[in-house]
């Protein structure tokens, strides 16, 4: 009716109900819109451990003069490192120690390049920010924060062949 | 409505028909019919309406027109490229050398899209400068400098996003390094690295997400940023800069700060660096001593004597030129100029492919970014894993450091409000155009000092040759500068002498050099 004044409660309260609604319905668009960006599932599981090498392989490698390079191990890059002490016994043919062997995550804790071991230098070194760590996988110098995530290494015999395989595997 | 040919409606301005003196019939008559039916005539009339103030630092309009220009470019030949370019991991790598070896100018296209990025890049970098220099942030044209901070972002991460899809292996550990640095923003980052890469990992999903990025979502954005800085250029008009009286030069801003914050303290670290003073901790009392002197700088004679124009009021009365036809013409030599240095480049220097990425093998010696983010690379570079005890982490520090500056430069013209403020602020931008040359140059050539300095004291010389347009003939400040400029000259020839006979007075200036540039 014309002249009727409109009380403002009851406009204040259809537009916070209108504000309410549009809210809800950005909410509904923004939130499928968020779950679709987010990464789908892995469809590869990361598994838990896997042979790096077998041990008369690496010999070969060493005796030739090369080195382990990394390896995929459960999706990211995996460095099997052995001290130039291992590596002068494994060529001679005798029998490793414990902890001649490392393995470690190749990801830099800096920046997430890929790290490269150097025998010349006998340190794990990464290329993208000149980031250096000891074969303890310890941060020696430059920007890396962290260490880097240790695996563990484990020599076993191949239950058909005999052979003894390098295993790492995620503790 | 008639279409009869009427020489004196009054509405129209019929530039083209009336400057052309007497136009073939045909043409005028289809200008006549177009005109009509779009109103070509209100566009033309508003492009002579508008007028160019002309200075002696009106080249510096020219920047923003080149920059659409490359744009214009960069939107052709990646429309070009992406009929060929498949983006999957195991077919970029392979779909990129085949549009550089199999497809008939392939090769000319693709380098003339990443020449031309880069060049895109370095020109809205000296726009923002000489912008900044000609304080045309001013009222009311706030955001017009805001949207224009936000465009070079923009392109940034166009040049970031597009590095990544040739799927090699430079490009794979620059995108890991520039996803990972989304980490440190605080509570949100582990999960907006997730979202940026599609996963714990760069895999194909990051190509697919960049992909999408690079061709469709960024260039939608940069369009209407473009649209909306635009239209508040042809809203306000050209900004005229601010002209101080003579005898102020030293107080007018930008230009002698940068020129004493480039040149000086290039040369001192060379001459420091000796005395085992690190580069830090001298750009660090560089600025603070800049700072201090600003705070005390000369006042002006008298209040009288500064310009009334504070408010950034263009000058109606200079001298000016039509922004049609007069300035688009020689916007268009620019152009011309341009398109020739792209093609002479990507003839020349056919940009090139790398080896195919390969998530499982390290990272190669002597990766580096492109050249725009080679100043922050160097910088996280020399950071070490913790700063300030144990409690934070160097790169955190490193990305927080330049998110702050990101957000002064973007609030500049809410900062600049008076004389002091407008100081510290100078204060701030010289060291800051150094510090980006000097780590440039550095990350250009890490092991090579004399290539690195010589291209740092180019780069600053250039940088002394933008002031000059903003100090008058026989100012004091102007006659400082030219014999900063000569002796910059003669430092840059000297270590190129050095560099290539290997002279004997050379040889403890390279010492110097190594020790200051050499790894610690």
């Amino acid at each position: 009716m014309i002249g009727t004044p409109v009380s403002v409660g009851r406009r204040n309260w259809l537009f916070a109900v209108l504000g309410g609604w549009i809210a809800v319905t950005i909410g509904i668009i923004a939130f499928p819109v968020v779950l679709f960006l987010w990464p789908r599932k892995v469809t590869r599981s990361g598994e838990l451990a896997m042979v790096a090498d077998r041990l008369d392989q690496l010999r070969a490698k060493l005796l030739k003069g090369e080195w382990p390079a990394p390896f995929d191990f459960g999706g990211k890059p995996c460095l099997l490192v052995i001290t130039p002490d291992g590596a002068e016994r494994l060529r001679q043919g005798k029998a490793l120690e414990p902890n001649d062997l490392r393995a470690f995550n190749a990801i830099c804790t800096h920046t997430d390049c890929t790290v490269e071991f150097r025998p010349q230098q006998g340190d794990i070194f990464c290329n993208c920010h000149n980031g250096r760590y000891n074969l303890d996988g310890k941060n020696v110098s430059g920007p890396p924060p962290r260490p880097l995530e240790l695996y563990k290494v484990s020599l076993r015999a191949n239950p058909t062949t005999g052979q003894e395989e390098i295993v790492v595997s995620r503790t | 409505m008639s279409r009869e040919l009427d020489q004196t409606d009054p509405q129209s301005g019929k530039p083209a028909a009336e400057s052309g003196g007497r136009p073939s019939a045909i043409s005028f008559r289809l200008w006549s019919y177009l005109a009509d039916r779009v109103g070509l005539d209100a566009v033309i009339a508003l492009g002579v309406k508008k007028r160019v103030p002309i200075h002696s630092s009106t080249l510096f309009y020219f920047l923003g027109g080149m920059a659409l220009f490359l744009f214009v470019l960069q939107v052709v030949t990646g429309a070009l490229l992406s009929l060929y370019y498949k983006p999957s991991p195991d077919q970029a790598f392979e779909s990129v050398q085949a549009i550089m070896t199999e497809v008939k100018f392939g090769w000319l296209i693709r380098s003339v899209h990443s020449w031309g990025a880069n060049l895109i890049i370095g020109v809205l970098f000296l726009h923002v400068l000489t912008t900044y220099m000609m304080r045309a942030y001013r009222r009311p044209r706030e955001f017009t400098w805001i949207t224009g901070i936000l465009l070079l972002g923009l392109f940034m991460a166009l040049g970031f996003s597009g590095y990544l899809l040739p799927w090699n292996e430079l490009s794979f550990f620059a995108t890991n390094v520039g996803t990972k640095l989304v980490e440190t923003v605080p509570v949100v980052g582990y999960h907006l690295r997730l979202i940026a890469r599609g996963g714990e990992n760069v895999t194909g999903d990051t190509l697919s997400r960049f992909y999408a990025l690079h061709v469709a979502i960024f260039p939608l954005v940069a369009l209407a940023l473009m649209g909306f800085h635009l239209y508040l250029v042809q809203k306000h008009g050209m900004s005229t800069p601010e002209r101080l009286p003579r005898g102020l030069g030293w107080y007018s801003g930008l230009p002698v700060l940068a020129a004493l914050g480039g040149v000086v303290p290039f040369c001192l670290a060379n001459g420091l660096a000796v005395l085992g003073v690190s580069l830090w901790k001298l750009l660090l009392v560089a600025s603070a001593l800049l700072l201090v002197w600003l705070y005390r700088g000369q006042r002006p004679k008298s209040a009288a004597s500064r310009p009334a124009t504070r408010a950034g009021a263009p000058k109606e009365d200079g001298p000016s030129m039509p922004f049609l036809p007069d300035f688009l013409l020689r916007d268009a030599v620019g152009w011309y100029l341009a398109l020739g240095i792209l093609a002479a480049l990507a003839a020349l220097f056919p940009w090139g492919l790398g080896e195919k990425a390969n998530p499982f093998s390290p990272a190669p010696e002597g990766i580096q970014p492109e050249w725009y983010f080679l100043f922050m690379f160097q910088f996280l570079k020399q950071l070490p894993g913790h700063v300030f005890g144990e409690w934070l982490e160097g790169e955190t520090a490193g990305v927080f450091f330049f998110g702050f500056v990101g957000l002064v430069v973007l609030l500049v013209p809410f900062l600049d409000w008076g004389d002091r403020s407008r100081r510290l602020l100078n204060g701030l931008a010289a060291p800051a155009v150094v510090f980006f040359i000097v780590m440039t140059a550095w990350g250009w050539f890490p092991d090579d000092p004399h290539l690195s300095v010589i291209l740092g004291t180019s780069l600053l010389l250039g940088m002394l040759l933008l002031a000059v347009p903003f100090l008058e003939r026989g100012q004091t400040a102007r006659v400082g500068l030219w014999i900063l400029f000569a002796l910059g000259v003669l430092f840059l020839l000297g270590v190129i002498a050095d560099l290539r006979w290997g002279l004997g007075v050379g040889h403890s200036l390279t010492e110097r050099l190594v020790l200051w540039l050499g790894p610690r």
